[in-house]
């Protein structure tokens, strides 16, 4: 149940965070190109990223022994995760500019501008956008699915992510600002990397007390480092001389 | 080959932000099980939670450090 639970959260908060990158650079070409080839660079990165997450996730449930799979997939999910909170901790304390939509939609309009008046430019950008943003999808959802065996909930999470995503940006018609994205971010980072230790220690061959209920003390551990990382930063402790 | 070349650095940029950082987890994480294969302890895999976590604190205020 816990599993199952952590697998859908992973992938959908995961999912929603890309989503949105990806919402603004198919709203940006959209608006300003038309939206027929941006759709269809659109649905075509979609099917690619599904084509990869169901030959992937089939393989990696399928073929690997679940020993080296925990290890292999659980050090994979710890870098990525540890990628992400090392961002956040760095953001959180004013080290990295928050991640600004409206700045990314304003870059992506003034690119085009300079662009050919071609349907194949507003296809290949969407494209481009949504398969590159996407990938970070494919492995959250392959990883946290296939390691846990709950790939249907996983995938469902990623899904469910996108489909918000995009009603949203249907509806607002611009890029989604609001959205804490560094928040989200940093409860993802905690949530894989927390995971994956648990993971990859399972692959080692240890056995965590109380199961998968460990994974709330490793996050909380994971929490308490993070926020230690940002305190040190903000406060720096200075030397004083002799 | 351009979208080629920018997909393989976005799944290599997947794992890795700072190599050095990478390079610390990956030891890490191996010496665990290095350990853990001889020893059967389950505390190791704490004493690795821990280990990553304090990486964490170290490369992150490394990181700001350089950059101020």
């Amino acid at each position: 149940m816990y599993a199952q639970l952590f697998t859908f959260g992973a992938a959908f908060l995961g999912s929603a965070v890309e989503s949105v990158e990806a919402l603004t650079i198919v709203l940006a070409v959209g608006l300003t190109r038309g939206w027929r080839s941006s759709l269809y660079g659109t649905v075509a990165a979609l099917v690619a990223l599904a084509v990869l997450v169901v030959l992937f996730g089939q393989v990696i449930v399928a073929r690997v022994p679940e020993s080296t799979l925990k290890l292999v997939i659980g050090t994979l999910i710890v870098l990525f995760g540890l990628r992400w909170l090392h961002k956040a901790v760095l953001r959180s304390a004013g080290v990295v500019a928050l991640h600004n939509e409206e700045q990314s939609y304003e870059e992506t309009i003034s690119e085009l501008k300079g662009a050919v008046r071609q349907d194949w430019v507003a296809f290949t950008i969407c494209f481009k956008g949504v398969f590159l943003e996407g990938l970070e999808v494919v492995f959250i959802v392959i990883a946290v699915g296939g390691t846990s065996k709950g790939l249907p909930v996983a995938i469902a999470g990623g899904l469910l992510a996108m489909i918000a995503v995009a009603a949203t940006g249907v509806v607002v018609r611009k890029p989604l600002a609001q959205v804490p994205e560094n928040t989200l971010k940093y409860a993802v980072g905690i949530i894989l990397t927390s995971l994956g230790t648990f993971w990859a220690a399972e692959g080692m061959g240890a056995s965590w007390p109380l199961d998968f209920v460990s994974i709330f003390g490793l996050a909380a551990m994971y929490f308490g480092a993070s926020r230690v990382a940002v305190m040190v930063i903000r406060h720096p402790v200075v030397a004083r001389p002799a | 080959m351009k979208f080629l070349r920018a997909a393989a650095s976005e799944v290599i940029g997947l794992f890795v932000a700072d190599w050095t950082q990478t390079i610390v987890s990956v030891l890490i994480l191996g010496a665990g099980w290095f350990v853990l294969s001889r020893v059967h302890q389950n505390g190791v895999a704490f004493i690795v939670a821990l280990a990553l976590a304090a990486q964490l604190v170290f490369a992150t205020r490394l990181e700001a450090r350089r950059r101020a």
